[in-house]
């Protein structure tokens, strides 16, 4: 009698310029808890896609009670009983809280017509799992963020399956809300004999809830280990796996005086009293896994989003930030960890992207300056290396390591004191990956204060002379660039 | 190419079509509708639209026709122009600050102020047409005469305005960040570009535009009724997509648009001198914008 109920052979998926997954097998008892753990980009996402049949392994295949399967569809998936609650919850926000629960399998009654009656009914029921005091006819969009992903979950477990995926179901949920949802899960382990493969960051819920845990590192899968066998410590080394190059850059030897002061910005539940500073010269990296809130900060220093307090000085001029235009006037420069959505213009030339920020400068009369532009952007071709064959070129020709370079370039133009990077080298190859760190490190040297905002373990050991660790929208501590390790980085990450 | 080709097409077809009157016939006949189309331009580069065009066309015709009519001497005249310019820049201005500030979509708001303009032309006219000017307006038609009895002014106003456009798009840092705020909005703003506003002024440019072309119509045919400039809006935004204007924003040019009102302009010369009956006239037109967009958008396939 074969007890694993779903068994990964050997699945591997590459995406353009990354190994998402090489390799991976390993197997789920029918009836555990499993918990799946890694850092960012570590493949989960992409397994879990597989799992359900959203996407498509290159290589290796899914066994379902011992018998291989091949999903094309997530119908498929749901035909051999798997269901999942997405973190990136796909819901309709218009429909009222029983026609998102019945979005699949809608019931009709003889009639052909919806069963409303019957879906409320239904609804009610399942609303009362967690207590959520909200009708079946109310709009999803009413609904908290927390009711939202419960609903999500509920309409999972309504399907009756065998197999549960859930993607950091706790995120937004209050501590009673994740402790009905934990009972809940036992209760359909001891019941009904239930598989759950659980998604998480948070080492203590696993602790709580799990029976095996399975980590991945870099898209392999390295090992499967039972929990009360092991410690928050022992992951945290298996989610490492190997030591990291330090030391890669000569430290900054001369950081000079502080220049950027972010003090107390807060913002809901989202960014908690976050307080820290930069000196001329140096780099202090912002880690933290999914959700922590470091995008937030970035995004908040510059202006991006409302903060409920706090305030942001450089070189002494302290200022509650607000918009963006005003955070630029003072010297602050970000790039966006969304380089498609948020940094290039895709239809521009190199030279149109580059000139975004500083086309101002030098214009007569509301007309580009145009000797001066020519001037300008040979001038970053030139020192940032980009591999352009003209700068009439448009910009989505180019690889991604030197879109990233011109988006850089765009705003040293502007001469910023503090530049916030998000995720500059995500989706980079190697070699590229390589420059844009050494070119950064060059920047700092020249004095400017740098902001590294990375999920990328051996960027921030090797380039930051500071270690800011977030987790929950809290800083939760600090690391010389000397005490830096990835197993504390991770330790404090998920604390 | 396809201009070309057509012009080729119909030169062979009918020999009027290249007789030079008939081609002066042809830059007379599209200037209103390309003067209208640069404004156009700009709004559809910003990745908005504005369907109040048609509207806005015949509400500045008469409103300048009326300051015309009223008998107010000299002054008339440059008070006409004015009252068309006003009425369009501010049409424009309410356009692009209820799609920008209010943050609804573009589509409804012009839409809706297409019905509510037109209804303001039929209100002051009363249902009439304006035709009988006094003496002192006369300076005013004079734009839609000809050199000579030959070459229309409007044409002139049409290349000299053309160009103008043409500079502001390439040239300036205006237009620099109406190129950036529809090919990408959110980089726009993150760049600090103040893309609101870069909307609004578009959408004025607009209304300017259209005005300035309802303008030209009323000089050249010295009268204007009620329902001038009907469905005009389609005609309009059909020059700036066969010109290649890329309707998600981000994408055009001034020379594209001239290019695409004298397709249109082509296509219906040649069919009134091949003597096609009206209704299909129409859907010839409406066949060409199809294969315009169909063809560019199936090269824009094949480059990526």
């Amino acid at each position: 009698m074969n007890q694993n109920h779903i068994e990964f052979h050997g699945i591997s998926k590459s995406f353009p310029g990354v190994q998402a997954l090489s390799e991976v097998s390993f197997s789920i008892q029918r009836g555990e808890i499993h918990a799946l753990v890694g850092e960012n980009g570590a493949g989960k996402s992409t397994l879990i896609n597989i799992c359900f049949g959203v996407l498509r392994p290159d290589k290796g295949h899914i066994s379902v009670n011992g018998s291989p399967v091949q999903f094309e569809t997530t119908k498929d998936a749901e035909r051999h009983k798997i269901a999942t609650a997405f973190q990136e919850i796909p819901i309709c926000n218009n429909m009222t809280v029983a026609q998102n629960i019945f979005l699949g399998p809608t019931p009709k009654t003889r009639h052909g017509f919806l069963d409303n009656r019957f879906m409320n009914s239904e609804t009610k029921q399942l609303l009362r799992v967690f207590d959520i005091d909200r009708q079946p006819t109310e709009a999803m969009e009413r609904l908290s963020l927390a009711e939202q992903s419960l609903v999500q979950i509920l309409r999972a477990v309504y399907s009756e399956p065998d197999f549960l995926i859930l993607d950091e179901p706790t995120s937004s949920l209050s501590v009673e809300q994740k402790s009905r949802l934990f009972k809940l899960l036992e209760k359909l382990r001891t019941e009904r004999a239930l598989t759950v493969l659980y998604v998480s960051h948070r080492m203590e819920e696993i602790f709580e809830i799990s029976n095996r845990i399975s980590v991945l590192k870099d898209g392999r899968f390295m090992g499967t280990v039972d929990t009360p066998d092991v410690d928050h410590n022992r992951i945290i080394k298996m989610m490492v796996g190997r030591n990291v190059e330090k030391h890669a850059y000569a430290r900054n030897s001369a950081l000079g005086e502080t220049i950027v002061e972010v003090s107390n910005l807060s913002r809901g539940k989202i960014l908690k009293d976050i307080s820290f500073c930069i000196k001329k010269g140096e780099i202090v990296g912002l880690a933290g896994l999914q959700g922590a809130g470091r995008t937030e900060v970035g995004r908040a220093v510059f202006g991006v989003d409302r903060i409920d307090v706090g305030s942001v000085s450089i070189e002494g001029k302290t200022v509650r930030p607000m918009t963006v235009r005003q955070a630029m006037k003072m010297g602050i420069a970000m790039i966006s960890e969304n380089r498609r959505d948020e940094g290039i213009v895709p239809a521009m030339s190199v030279r149109d992207n580059l000139i975004m920020v500083s086309f101002r400068k030098a214009s007569r009369l509301g007309f580009l300056a145009g000797s001066w532009i020519r001037q300008i952007v040979e001038t970053y071709i030139g020192m940032m290396n980009i591999k352009v064959s003209s700068s009439q070129q448009r910009i989505d020709s180019l690889s991604g390591g030197n879109q990233q370079k011109v988006i850089i370039s765009r705003w040293l133009a502007n001469n910023p004191k503090l530049l916030i990077c998000d995720e500059l080298t995500r989706g980079i190859d190697v070699g590229a990956k390589a420059e844009l760190q050494a070119r950064l490190h060059d920047l700092a040297k020249k004095g400017l204060a740098v902001l590294l905002i990375s999920s990328e373990m051996p960027e921030l050991l090797s380039i930051c002379d500071r270690i800011l660790v977030m987790h929950n929208g809290r800083i939760t501590g600090e690391l010389s660039h000397e005490e830096a390790t990835e197993e504390k980085i991770l330790y404090l990450a998920t604390v | 190419m396809v201009f070309l080709g057509l012009c080729a097409v119909f030169s062979i077809l009918t020999p009027n079509f290249r007789q030079i009157p008939n081609l002066i016939n042809i830059m007379r006949q599209i200037s209103e509708i390309s003067i209208a189309a640069v404004g156009m331009t700009f709004i559809i580069i910003c990745a908005e639209i504005d369907l109040s065009v048609g509207s806005v066309y015949g509400l500045s015709a008469i409103i300048a026709a009326i300051i015309l009519r009223s008998g107010l001497g000299g002054i008339s005249v440059p008070l006409a122009f004015l009252g068309a310019l006003a009425v369009g820049a501010l049409i424009g201005l309410f356009n692009g600050v209820i799609t920008t500030k209010l943050k609804v979509p573009a589509f409804i708001v012009t839409l809706s102020v297409l019905a509510i303009a037109r209804g303001a032309v039929y209100g002051v006219t009363g249902g009439y047409s304006v035709s009988v000017f006094p003496k002192s307006a006369d300076p005013f038609f004079r734009i839609g005469e000809s050199i000579g009895g030959v070459f229309p002014i409007q044409i002139i106003i049409m290349i000299v305005f053309s160009v103008i456009a043409g500079i502001i798009l390439s040239k300036t840092t205006y237009g620099f960040q109406i190129y950036a705020t529809g090919g990408n909005k959110k980089a726009a703003d993150l760049t600090g570009i103040n893309t609101d506003r870069i909307k609004i002024l578009s959408f004025v440019f607009c209304g300017l535009c259209t005005a300035i072309s309802g303008l030209i119509a009323l000089a050249y045919l010295t009268s204007v009724h009620p329902s001038a400039g009907v469905g005009r809006e389609m005609d309009i935004i059909a020059a700036v997509v066969v010109g290649g204007t890329y309707l998600y924003g981000g994408r055009g040019t001034i020379l594209g648009t001239f290019i695409g009102a004298a397709i249109i302009g082509v296509v219906r010369n040649g069919m009134v001198l091949l003597s096609v009956p009206a209704y299909s006239q129409e859907a010839a037109i409406g066949v060409v914008i199809l294969l315009a967009v169909i063809s560019d958008t199936l090269l824009r396939r094949e480059k990526a």
